[in-house]
Parts: structure tokens; C-alpha cells; sequence
């Protein structure tokens, strides 16, 4: 491509797809204020979502600039990001018919622009487009959260905690990235890349590693940078608390996998060594911590800390079935995630009461079929088979025994029994205890029931026959690794 | 071999799945419905294993009516089912237990009536599925599927202290299975896979056979349960509707004999031997100490649960003795004791279901006011101590026999534990059957058709089995005698 920058020799049809959102979110911005019916912004992002769902089937690979590039992995992963914002986008209308302070253009314009930001981050490939992106990502995720104030006063500390946890991940990454450039000389993952392969400065460059996997742990929510995470969730809105858990985790954790193998390929294995402690101390502390939380956000809060600590254990086995089963894990969470979190948007939307967990006691009797799917949900973030949660950990486990990491897999898998608990605690109430409050009216809409009926399918499907998801994301990872090092 | 009824492992398997199906679709309000189709679907699953048992070949040692289809590809793990002389028949036991269970809970069980067959016909997939699966991770998934509908069952059915006892049942056995979860990976690592029939041929180093063992053991110790891993049974069963203590006493707890037989014995020998005084000894603690625990109950359900512990210790010590008289009479002891002890949790369940209280002081002279249900119950109070002529007998007769040949000073002191439990199971048929009418027992109902028609069949079994014992041992023999090879 050369150095001369010129605009006849950009490739926009590869960014097409970000330019289009930004163009779309800006639009409702604009003319958010002359429209009545606020409604219309969830149907122009919808179709946005969908329409790019579909561009991105066609989207050509290629570079824009030495920064952005798309290829086979950039691509999957913003078709599992643009299927997950589809779920929260409907869960979110749900939600915003009965919080109608909230029903603005501008949460769903937030939204979009956030999504832009993971987009880029999963195709940055310089440390610089990266940090930008990353804040791109962030900063709409924290007028989003504090939006909620009309309903709910301390919003504005959650946000205000992710803001600063946010601005503590900013520095750290910009430090990082500072050592890395007085060594290397370059924000270039390629250059990076091929200054460690040449065995110089790699313990500087490690040094300055771990200052960007702090600034990821902060995003990631892994202990002891985790402690934004529970008052940030419980203040969001609902539907945003399930897109930080899952959407913005699954986005960060790609960006971090794709950092690794682009950039550092050649300390990979150090990496993995580094978050030994800090993964198993995450799995723990969240695990522990969801055992006695009352609040059904608060505890999904402290589970979401220990999955997004599973899918790290994919880091530490530093090996392409590590990473790939790491993303597995994620996108396995994250449709965990819009099951669980639809459900309590439909408590919310209902009978506020029932987000406490004691008050679930005895559910089974006036709505069964709900209780069943919060059966399936709670077993499958347990992990017991034949659900999706126990595959995608059954994968983990198994990179990491492959790995020869076998004392860490079964310490992780002794925590996943503290785990289980939680989950058991909620199913108890729901089935086991006698009834307390009278149920209000209630109806279950499309904007329930789809995400509902998506996540609970696929997680019974998953669980039984995962073949074609495992095969798809591994083959993900594995074009990836083999097409980036044949030249070199 | 099988050909006159094509996969019809599959069918045993997977037919109930036509009744839970069927299940969904019936209105909660149409409980005899629900019932009969239960009822119907779980006997004719118990007419196919029928015909899978006069199917059989005895003279083939190996695994018959094999069905082997790929599944996980990517994994090398296949939908592999195969039974032979150990395990075919524990899948009529099965099927039987589960169609008793059906009968017996007919009247007892009075809320979320639909929920509870539907826990019923799941735990009977989970249950074939556990004695046929010949793939590791096949096997491990329904091991774990099972721990769902039993903690429901336990959970939402049972007495005062349910909930304690559900989720110490839950997590004691989550325990246990996660470590063997990691053993399972571990072999698929080294050896490329999860096939039964290819790692038994793989001769695996001592070292590393310890570890496996250790891991595999644990899992199946606390299912069996072994002393000191012991103390979830006790409270589980006391707190289960009566259905649930006899799927936990008829098939749950074989689960782990079983689990040594197939797995522990053929694919880590040497760690066998290795480790079988520790085992031998343990088993002989569990015979004495669970008996003279038995002693000091006054609960009806503690008492037969104990005397499940104090029997199990007979299984693990003839499969330790690791010679096949003693290993033939391990096999049988099973089967008898699921037999003997499920019905005893049946007649405690009758009786239960009258008073509401299982204390023995409360009763006194029941043998006057209910004659035939004092039959039945001396019965099985004679097999389970193992009077000649009954199953009892045959079973306890060979494993110390057996054990005999290998140790002799263990097989003295499990005598002991035959003594014992000629003691307080007398006693407390005495205590309970015979002494001065109490004014408690007055005018109790006597037994209803759907008690006597589940209670029945286990008194044939009774006796066929202690008269003509080879009807059973006919099916094990070759293939306890290629199990044996291992050790010459």
C-alpha cells in the first residue's frame, strides 16, 4: 500500500459499515427532537442491525489504512456482535415501553456509536486505533448507564464508577502503549510482532504488556479490577447491564486475543502465565461473592465477573484451541446472558419485587413456564450438561489440560462448584419454597419472547449438538492464525 | 445379535423422550392423563430392555448392540452405545425402577403433579444413558444430567429438610464428578480419545494411572457413597418423596459400583491394586460403622439409608477383592440391593404416605392392623439381611466368599457386618411390627392396588434371584472373566 496517504488509494468499501452507523446514530441525533413517536429510533437501528448483518455477509476483505483491517475473524466477530445487539436492541424496546423517560432516539444512537467502537476495535491492527475505539465503546456505555437516573438516583454513582474504573483502564492502556513505542518504535501490532520475534527488549515489552492487560481487566471486570462491576450493573438499565456483561466483555476480550496473536505472539506463553492468578482469583472472588447476594442483578453481576474469569482461561492456555474457546465462551455467555436478563426485564417491567431473589419463592406455581426457562438458564450458567454452559467450559478445560495447565483447570473447576451454588439458590426459591407475593397482571410480548425463545433454543440446541458452532469458531481462529504468518 | 430389533439401545434410551414431549403438550389440570401416560410410556420402555435381555449372547464377552454415529467431529467423540455382560442389566433395572416409581407416587405425590413425571422420565434418559454410553464425555454428560431432575425431585417433593439435603446432594456429587470431568480430558489428551473401547487397550504409566484413579474414584466413591464421603446419602434419602429414595437406592448409588466396574478397574489396573487395601479397608469401615449407625436411628428412612451405605460397602469390597467370584456377587449385589432396599423405601413410603411420620416409636403392632403389608415388609427385611433363599443371600454369600480368597482378615471383619445387620434390621421390624398395638396405627388404610402392583414385582425378583441366582450371573460371567484378564 506504500506510505502516501491519498484518498483515491483508501478502500472505503471496507469501512462502509462503520461509516453507515455513525451516519445512521448521528441522523437520530439530528432529527431526535422533531419526532413524537419515539419509537421510531428502535426500528431504524433494528433495521440498521439487520441490514448490516447482511452487508457483512458480502463485506470484502482488505486494509483502510495500515490501522483497519477486516478479514475472516474481524468479520465473524461483528456478525456476533450485530446478532447480540439485535437481541438487546429488542429486549431494550421491551424494557423502554415501560420506562418511557428513558425512550429517547439518543439510547438508541448510544447504542449504535458504541457498537461502532467495538467494530473498530475488533479491526484495529495499531494499539492507537485500538485505544480510541475502546473508548468509543465506553464512553456511550456511560451516558447510557447514567440516563437511568430518572428511575433510579444512584445511576449516576454507577456510571460515575465506570467512568473513572473506565479513565484508570485509559491510562494504564496509554502508559503501556508509550513503553511500547520507546522500545519497539512502532504501534504497528506487525511491528511489534516482528521486534519480539527478534528477541529483543522482550521483557520490557512484557512489562508494558501487563500494563495493557490491566487496562482489558478493567473492561473485563477480572479481580481486583472488578470493582466497578456490581454498582455499574445494578444502576444501568437493564438492558444495558446485559450489554456490558456480555456485548462490551465479548468485544474487549477479542480485541485482547487479536492483540496477542497480531502483536505479541512470540510472549504469548508469559501472557498466559501473568493471568494465572489474576483468572483463578476472578473465577473465585466471583463465584464466592454471587453466593449471598439477595439482588438477582447484583448476583448475575458477580457471576458475569466469573464467566468473563472462564473464557480467560482460554488466555492461559495460549494456544489457538485456548483462544478460540475463549471467544466460545463468551458467545455462549452472552446468549446466556439475554435469556437471564430478558427475564428480569420482563420482572422489572411487571413486579419490580421479583428482582429480589427470596421473592421468586414459589413462581413455579403461577408461572411455570417461565420458571422452567429459568431452570434451563440457571443450569446452563451452573455448567451441568446437557446445556451450552457446560460445553463451552468442557472446551476450556480441555485447552487447558492440553496446555498442561492441569492444576489450574482443577482449581478452576472446584471454584465452578462454589458457583454452582448461586444458580441452585435461585432454582430453589423458584421451585421449592411456598408462594409469597400475588402476581400482577402480566402479558409476555414479542420483545420478551423472541430473545426468550432464542437464547433458551439455542442454549438446549448447543448443549446437545454444538458441533457447527465449535467447528465455526474454531475454523475462525484458525484461518486467522494460518493466513496472518505464511509471509513472514 | 440385536439384529431382530435394529438400535434398540437408542429406543430404550430415547422413548421416554416421547412421553416428556407428550407431557408438555397436556394441560397440568388433566393429572390422571399425565399419569397414565407416564405409566404407559415407562412400561413399554421396560418391555424393550425385556427384549434387549432375550436378546442377549452370553457367550460374547464384548459389547453388543453397538450403535456407534459421530458427534462432536472436531473432538472425536461419538454417540457410542453398547452393553454387555456388566451393564445390560442394570438398563431393565432401570426402566423397572422407574415404572415402580411411576406406580408408587400414583396417589403420594399431589403438587406440580406434571413437573414431577416429567422429572421422572428425564432421570430414567439420564439413567440408560449412564449404563449404555460406551464414550467418555457421552457418559460424563448424563452423569451430571441426572444431578437436575434429582435436585428437583428431592428438592420440590420431599420432607421438612429438603432444601438442605437437595443442594448438599447437588453439590457432594458435583464434586466429585468435576475432578473426573479433568481425568476424562486429561485421557483425551494423551491418548486422542474419548472411545471406551480404545483406551482400555492403552497401557497407561503407573504415575499417571494414580492420579486417574484418584480422580475417577472420588466421583464414584461419593456416588456409591463410600465412608467418610457418605454423609449426603442419609440426609437425601430421609428428606426424598419415595420415589426419589428408591431411583436414589435402586439406580443412583449403582451408578458408582457400576462406575469402578467399567471404568476405574479396566483402564487404570495397576492403580487398582495399587490402591485396593485402602478401598478394601474403607469398604469394611462403611459395612461396620453404617451398621451401627443403623442401630441408632429412629427414623425409618435414616435406618434403610444407612443399611444402604453399610450394603454398598459389601459391592465395594467384592469389587476390590478383584476376583471374579467376588466381582460376579459385587454385580448381583447391586441389582439385589436395588431391588431389596428400593422396596423397603416403598413400604416406608406406604406407610408414610398414611401417618406422615416416619419415626419408628410412633408405631407399634402394625403387623395387626396390616397384615399383608407386615408380609411384604418381613420379606425384604429377611433379603436385605440374606437369608438363604432370598436374593440377599446369594449376593452377600459370594462377595465374602471372594473376599475370603483374597483377604482373609477383611472378609472376618465384613462378617461382622452381616451380624449387625441381622440386628437392627430385626429390631426394627420388632419395634415397628410386632410389641403392643399403638393406639397410632389404629385403623390405617389397608394397601391400595397401585402399592401392591409396584410392590409385587420386587417380591418375584426376590425370590427368582435367590432360587435361581445363574438366571443373572449367566449374563456377567464372560465378561467379568475378560474384565479379570487385566490382573493375571
Amino acid at each position: 500500500m506504500g506510505n502516501q496517504l491519498s484518498i483515491a488509494n483508501l478502500n472505503f468499501s471496507v469501512i462502509g459499515i462503520e461509516v453507515l452507523l455513525i451516519g445512521v446514530a448521528t441522523l437520530i441525533f439530528l432529527i431526535d427532537k422533531f419526532v413524537k413517536n419515539k419509537n421510531y429510533a428502535f426500528y431504524i437501528s433494528i433495521l440498521v442491525c439487520a441490514l448490516i448483518s447482511v452487508l457483512l455477509y458480502y463485506s470484502p476483505f482488505g486494509e483502510f489504512t495500515r490501522a483497519y483491517k477486516t478479514d475472516f475473524f474481524t468479520i465473524t466477530l461483528k456478525e456476533f456482535i450485530v446478532f447480540g445487539t439485535i437481541l438487546i436492541l429488542i429486549m431494550s424496546y421491551g424494557y423502554l415501553q415501560n420506562y418511557k423517560n428513558l425512550n429517547l432516539g439518543e439510547y438508541y444512537a448510544l447504542i449504535l456509536f458504541s457498537i461502532v467502537g467495538s467494530f473498530l476495535m475488533v479491526s484495529g491492527t495499531d494499539l492507537i486505533t485500538i485505544y480510541l475505539s475502546i473508548e468509543l465503546m465506553s464512553f456511550p456505555v456511560y451516558f447510557l448507564i447514567a440516563l437511568n437516573y430518572a428511575y433510579n438516583k444512584p445511576a449516576i454513582e454507577g456510571s460515575f464508577k465506570y467512568f473513572i474504573a473506565g479513565s484508570f483502564s485509559s491510562i494504564f492502556m496509554l502508559l503501556s502503549l508509550g513503553i511500547i513505542y520507546y522500545f519497539t518504535g512502532s504501534f504497528y501490532l506487525k511491528d511489534i510482532f516482528i521486534k519480539l520475534s527478534q528477541q529483543v527488549h522482550q521483557k520490557e515489552i512484557l512489562l508494558a504488556f501487563m500494563l495493557l492487560l490491566i487496562s482489558f481487566s478493567i473492561k473485563l471486570s477480572f479481580v481486583p479490577f472488578h470493582m466497578w462491576a456490581p454498582d455499574a450493573y445494578e444502576s444501568a438499565p437493564i438492558p444495558i447491564t446485559s450489554f456490558i456483561a456480555s456485548l462490551v466483555k465479548l468485544a474487549a476480550l477479542a480485541t485482547l486475543i487479536k492483540i496477542i496473536l497480531l502483536g505479541f505472539m512470540p510472549i504469548k506463553v508469559e501472557i498466559g502465565k501473568l493471568l494465572i492468578p489474576i483468572i483463578l482469583l476472578t473465577i473465585l472472588v466471583g463465584n464466592i461473592m454471587a453466593v449471598k447476594q439477595d439482588n438477582f442483578i447484583r448476583m448475575l453481576a458477580y457471576s458475569s465477573i466469573a464467566h468473563a474469569g472462564y473464557a480467560g482461561l482460554g488466555l492461559i492456555s495460549a494456544d489457538y484451541l485456548g483462544y478460540s474457546f475463549a471467544l466460545f465462551y463468551m458467545l455462549i455467555y452472552l446468549i446466556m446472558a439475554v435469556g437471564i436478563f430478558s427475564v428480569l426485564i420482563f420482572f422489572a417491567n411487571y413486579q419490580k419485587e421479583y428482582l429480589y431473589i427470596p421473592n421468586l419463592a414459589g413462581l413455579s406455581k403461577k408461572m411455570p413456564f417461565l420458571s422452567f426457562l429459568i431452570l434451563i438458564f440457571m443450569f446452563s450458567l451452573a455448567g451441568v450438561p446437557p446445556t451450552a454452559g457446560f460445553i463451552a467450559k468442557f472446551y476450556l478445560f480441555m485447552s487447558l489440560v492440553k496446555a498442561h495447565y492441569v492444576l489450574v483447570a482443577v482449581l478452576a473447576i472446584a471454584f465452578s462448584v462454589i458457583g454452582a451454588y448461586p444458580y441452585l439458590r435461585v432454582v430453589k426459591f423458584i421451585y421449592m419454597d411456598e408462594e409469597k407475593l400475588p402476581i400482577s397482571q402480566y402479558k409476555f410480548d414479542w420483545s420478551f419472547i423472541i430473545p426468550v425463545g432464542i437464547a433458551s433454543v439455542l442454549i438446549i440446541l448447543l448443549g446437545i449438538y454444538p458441533k457447527i458452532l465449535v467447528n465455526f469458531v474454531n475454523k475462525t481462529l484458525f484461518l486467522y492464525l494460518s493466513t496472518l504468518y505464511i509471509p513472514s | 445379535m440385536g439384529s431382530a430389533f435394529p438400535n434398540i439401545l437408542s429406543w430404550i434410551l430415547w422413548f421416554p423422550l416421547i412421553g416428556i414431549v407428550a407431557l408438555f403438550f397436556i394441560p397440568r389440570k388433566n393429572e390422571s392423563l399425565i399419569k397414565w401416560t407416564a405409566l404407559i410410556v415407562t412400561l413399554i420402555d421396560f418391555i424393550l430392555s425385556l427384549i434387549l435381555l432375550l436378546n442377549f449372547n452370553f457367550s460374547d464377552p464384548g459389547f453388543q448392540f453397538v450403535e456407534k454415529k459421530k458427534w462432536l467431529n472436531f473432538i472425536n467423540s461419538y454417540y457410542f452405545l453398547g452393553v454387555d455382560g456388566i451393564s445390560v442389566l442394570f438398563v431393565p433395572l432401570s426402566t423397572l425402577v422407574t415404572l415402580l416409581c411411576i406406580l408408587i407416587s400414583w396417589d403420594s405425590i399431589k403438587k406440580k403433579v406434571k413437573e414431577f413425571y416429567l422429572a421422572l422420565l428425564f432421570t430414567n434418559i439420564a439413567m440408560v444413558g449412564v449404563f449404555c454410553a460406551l464414550d467418555l464425555l457421552l457418559f460424563y454428560i448424563f452423569w451430571e444430567a441426572i444431578l437436575i431432575p434429582m435436585y428437583l425431585i428431592i428438592g420440590i417433593w420431599g420432607g421438612p429438610r429438603r432444601i438442605y439435603s437437595t443442594i448438599k446432594f447437588f453439590l457432594y456429587t458435583f464434586v466429585g464428578s468435576v475432578f473426573m470431568l479433568i481425568a476424562i480430558i486429561y485421557l483425551y489428551i494423551k491418548y486422542g480419545s474419548f472411545d471406551y473401547t480404545v483406551l482400555v487397550k492403552q497401557s497407561i504409566p503407573f504415575d499417571v494411572q494414580k492420579l486417574l484413579f484418584l480422580a475417577f474414584a472420588l466421583a464414584f466413591a461419593i456416588k456409591v457413597p463410600m465412608w467418610p464421603v457418605h454423609t449426603w446419602l442419609p440426609d437425601a434419602h430421609t428428606e426424598a418423596p419415595t420415589a426419589g429414595s428408591v431411583i436414589l437406592a435402586g439406580i443412583l448409588i449403582k451408578m458408582g459400583g457400576y462406575g469402578f466396574v467399567r471404568y476405574v478397574l479396566p483402564l487404570f489396573p495397576k492403580a487398582t491394586v495399587y490402591f485396593a487395601p485402602l478401598v478394601l479397608t474403607l469398604s469394611v469401615i462403611a459395612i461396620i460403622y453404617a451398621g451401627l449407625a443403623c442401630l441408632a436411628q429412629d427414623d425409618l428412612k435414616r435406618l434403610i439409608a444407612y443399611s444402604s451405605v453399610s450394603h454398598m460397602g459389601f459391592v465395594t469390597l467384592g469389587i476390590f477383592s478383584l476376583n471374579h467370584i467376588a466381582i460376579q456377587g459385587a454385580i448381583l449385589q447391586m441389582i439385589n440391593h436395588g431391588v431389596v432396599t428400593g422396596a423397603l423405601f416403598m413400604c416406608v413410603g406406604v406407610i408414610y404416605d398414611r401417618t406422615h411420620t416416619r419415626a419408628i416409636s410412633y408405631y407399634g403392632g402394625l403387623a395387626t392392623t396390616m397384615p399383608i403389608y407386615a408380609a411384604f415388609f418381613m420379606i425384604f427385611t429377611l433379603a436385605s439381611i440374606g437369608l438363604p433363599g432370598t436374593n440377599g443371600f446369594i449376593g452377600e454369600f459370594l462377595i465374602l466368599l471372594g473376599a475370603f480368597m483374597h483377604s482373609k482378615v477383611m472378609a472376618v471383619f465384613a462378617c461382622t457386618g452381616v451380624i449387625i445387620g441381622a440386628a437392627y434390621m430385626l429390631w426394627l421390624y420388632q419395634r415397628v411390627f410386632c410389641q403392643k398395638v399403638s393406639p397410632n396405627v389404629i385403623g390405617l388404610q389397608p394397601m391400595k392396588v397401585n402399592e401392591l402392583v409396584a410392590i409385587i414385582p420386587m417380591v418375584v425378583l426376590v425370590f427368582l434371584i435367590g432360587f435361581y441366582p445363574n438366571l443373572l450371573l449367566d449374563f456377567m460371567r464372560s465378561s467379568v472373566n475378560v474384565l479379570l484378564m487385566n490382573f493375571k
